[in-house]
């Protein structure tokens, strides 16, 4: 029987395993190797999408993520921003996630500035609100009465964009930026009692989940993780925070499954031993 | 480099040292963290809810109406006292009651019948012929009124195939979004603190 | 009447909160917007207590010097600090309130959760074993879905990438879908349950 290599015995030291990851996503971000990305169809059809909207209309993002996975929302909320406000799309802005509001108001206002968008004309941002069922139900009723003032404490009745929603009937497309089941809520509530557009764009962890949907249409688009932002900044023609990224990742994944390549021989080879 | 990029850098690097071993630096990071969470969160639940939604409506514009959730809220922080924790039952009783009522009909809508219909297209397709076995043998899986033997104990087994490659799948991405955020971190340290990539 | 009152409240806000669905009434429907607008208020107080509990918690420990309060005290400075920043200086862009929550609270919270990928591949290397025909499914969709949704996937081979994507749109799909039905049948009853009272859990003891 042979003698296993070190490298291939459980018992290796986890550090070494920790360095190893440490190089494979700080070498390709330091020596980037341009690997080329494709673009999926689910992206080409939220693309497709929000093409077919025009500048009379309203689209509703939630910011319904935490600060944890900033990094990999972020890319995929520039990219769906930068998409509204070329196109001349109004954008609402709010949350329903605490820390989701001030990252929230960070990348719109970031990414307005950029457009030179006006705010209370072209954009707005309405801030927090708890307990998702209630807020998302009472959206469709009466949207001052969730909202009565924006984030600054300006009134929803008097600033210009949002003077004359009533309610989901005045929104064109919802948008909920993610990392978690918050979708969950804006299908069962906007979508199935109010029948409204929602496009979910999320962390990759959560993906797996929407897909029933996608596959129903109770969802009209799906972006998800680091990849998806990549790939829509490819459709933009604006390569960005994710397309940035892919090399690393791509990489990392390749050390990942390495691992579970050199795990299992040590394993298989442990078990004909004995 | 300003101020706030040495400290985001500093207090990344405290909570990286945990990879090496637990030590105080990752531990003074962690309390930090939660403090400033917990003080961010009250801040922005008070100033973006309670003020506009219930101190505004009720001192300026007289809406006694909103006294009723204000009650009720302020009954939730009864649950510290004993002898009168029970008065912020009723206040959850509420949030659950309603919350119960409405998510029947939207569960059934949005989770059972558009689903089941999205289920029962056409069989021309092999894919539609897996997608509806998938979903008969995993929902089999879930029926524990009778044992799991012939019929049912094989339809359940080809359910767990099914959900071994939802899990697998489920895996990967976990895999993937947690790489992304190292990545996030690693742009931050060697961009904005060092300097090396743009 | 400590559990009676909330039992009739529970089933009251549910009776009526269903019946709206069904039925159209001018009356109903500004009842059924109130509520809304109650639940989103008294929620927020729930979560306020929840903060409180943690003052509490860290005070206590802080005054019975009980071992390493210090880190407590880093906590309560955390908190005590946002809360004079929020309430005396603003939330706008540019505040001290944000410059802290994102230099301090953004950096460290999704580093913390970026620890996740050392560990994610140390248990790559451990854990993800074939031992039997379930593990070995589960590795192989994990394994196509680790490459297939990377750049690297489509360079090795154009099948993972194909592969991959059948998988999520196919029997991980469907299987998903398998299992929101389940729970969706089990949350109506479950709901049910707890309007009609039978479900009490939440009252909790006493």
């Amino acid at each position: 029987m042979p003698v296993l290599p070190k490298y291939m015995k459980l018992n290796l030291d986890r550090r070494i395993i920790f360095i190893l990851m440490a190089i494979a996503v700080i070498f390709p971000l330091v020596f980037k190797l341009g690997l080329p990305n494709k673009v999926t169809p689910e992206v080409k059809n939220l693309f497709g999408q929000m093409e077919s909207l025009n500048d009379t209309s309203v689209v509703l993002i939630s910011f319904d993520f935490e600060a944890s996975s900033f990094p990999e929302v972020q890319p995929l909320a520039n990219a769906i921003l930068m998409h509204c406000f070329s196109n001349n799309l109004k954008v609402i802005g709010i949350s329903l996630l605490a820390e989701g509001t001030a990252l929230g108001e960070k990348v719109l206002k970031e990414n307005a500035a950029k457009y030179n968008k006006v705010y209370g004309k072209d954009y707005v941002f309405l801030g927090f609100r708890p307990q998702v069922t209630a807020t998302i139900l009472a959206l469709g009723e009466d949207f001052h009465k969730v909202f009565p003032e924006d984030y600054y404490g300006g009134s929803t009745a008097d600033l210009e964009l949002t003077k004359n929603i009533k309610n989901y009937k005045d929104i064109s497309l919802i948008i909920s930026v993610t990392d978690g089941d918050i979708p969950f809520s804006w299908i069962n509530y906007a979508v199935a009692r109010y029948n409204k557009d929602l496009a979910v764009l999320a962390t990759a962890v959560m993906a797996t989940s929407f897909y029933p949907f996608l596959n129903s249409g109770q969802i009209k688009g799906l972006v998800n993780g680091l990849k998806g932002a990549a790939e829509y900044e490819i459709l933009l023609k604006k390569p960005g925070m994710g397309a940035r990224g892919m090399d690393a990742q791509s990489m990392a994944h390749l050390l990942i499954v390495l691992l579970v390549i050199l795990g299992n021989i040590g394993y298989w080879m442990e078990r004909r031993k004995k | 480099m300003d101020l706030g990029t040495l400290i985001a850098a500093i207090l990344t690097l405290f909570i990286f040292s945990f990879l090496y071993k637990d030590n105080p630096f990752y531990k003074f990071a962690e309390y930090l963290l939660v403090g400033i969470s917990v003080g961010y969160f009250i801040v922005i639940s008070i100033k973006t809810t309670v003020v506009p939604k219930l101190i505004f409506p009720v001192f300026r514009e007289g809406d006694l109406l909103c006294l009723i959730p204000g009650i009720l809220g302020f009954f939730m922080f009864l649950r510290f006292f004993p002898k009168l924790a029970w008065l912020s039952r009723i206040s959850m009783a509420l949030i659950i009651g309603a919350g119960a009522g409405v998510s029947i009909p939207a569960m059934m809508q949005a989770q059972i019948f558009a689903q089941m219909k999205a289920s029962m297209g056409s069989y021309a397709s092999i894919n539609n012929i897996i997608v509806a076995l998938a979903v008969i043998t995993t929902l089999s899986y879930f029926f524990f009124s009778r044992e799991h033997k012939g019929a049912l104990g094989t339809s359940a087994k080809i359910g767990v195939f099914f959900m071994m490659l939802f899990f697998g799948a489920t895996f990967g991405y976990t895999v993937m979004s947690r790489v992304t955020l190292l990545i996030g971190r690693a742009q931050f340290l060697l961009g904005d603190f060092l300097g090396i990539i743009k | 009447m400590r559990r009676q009152i909330p039992i009739v409240v529970c089933f009251v806000f549910g009776i009526f909160m269903l019946a709206q669905f069904f039925v159209s009434h001018p009356l109903l429907t500004r009842g059924y917007q109130n509520v809304l607008d109650w639940m989103q208020i008294i929620f927020v107080f729930a979560l306020l207590v929840g903060a409180l509990s943690f003052l509490i918690l860290h005070l206590d420990k802080i005054s019975k010097q009980q071992k390493e309060w210090g880190y407590n005290l880093v906590a309560l400075a955390g908190l005590a600090a946002m809360v004079f920043l929020g309430f005396f200086k603003g939330i706008q862009k540019d505040s001290p309130f944000l410059w802290v929550f994102d230099n301090l609270q953004v950096p460290m919270q999704s580093t913390m959760f970026s620890l996740l990928a050392f560990f994610v591949a140390s248990a790559a290397y451990r854990g993800f074993r074939a031992r039997n025909f379930q593990s070995v499914v589960l590795l192989v969709a994990g394994v196509l879905i680790i490459l297939g949704r990377v750049p690297l996937g489509e360079m090795l081979h154009s099948k993972i990438p194909e592969s991959a994507t059948w998988i999520l749109n196919v029997p991980s799909m469907a299987a998903r879908r398998g299992i929101l039905i389940g729970i969706g049948l089990g949350s109506i009853a479950t709901s049910l349950r707890i309007i009609v009272g039978i479900e009490r859990t939440y009252l909790g003891k006493g």
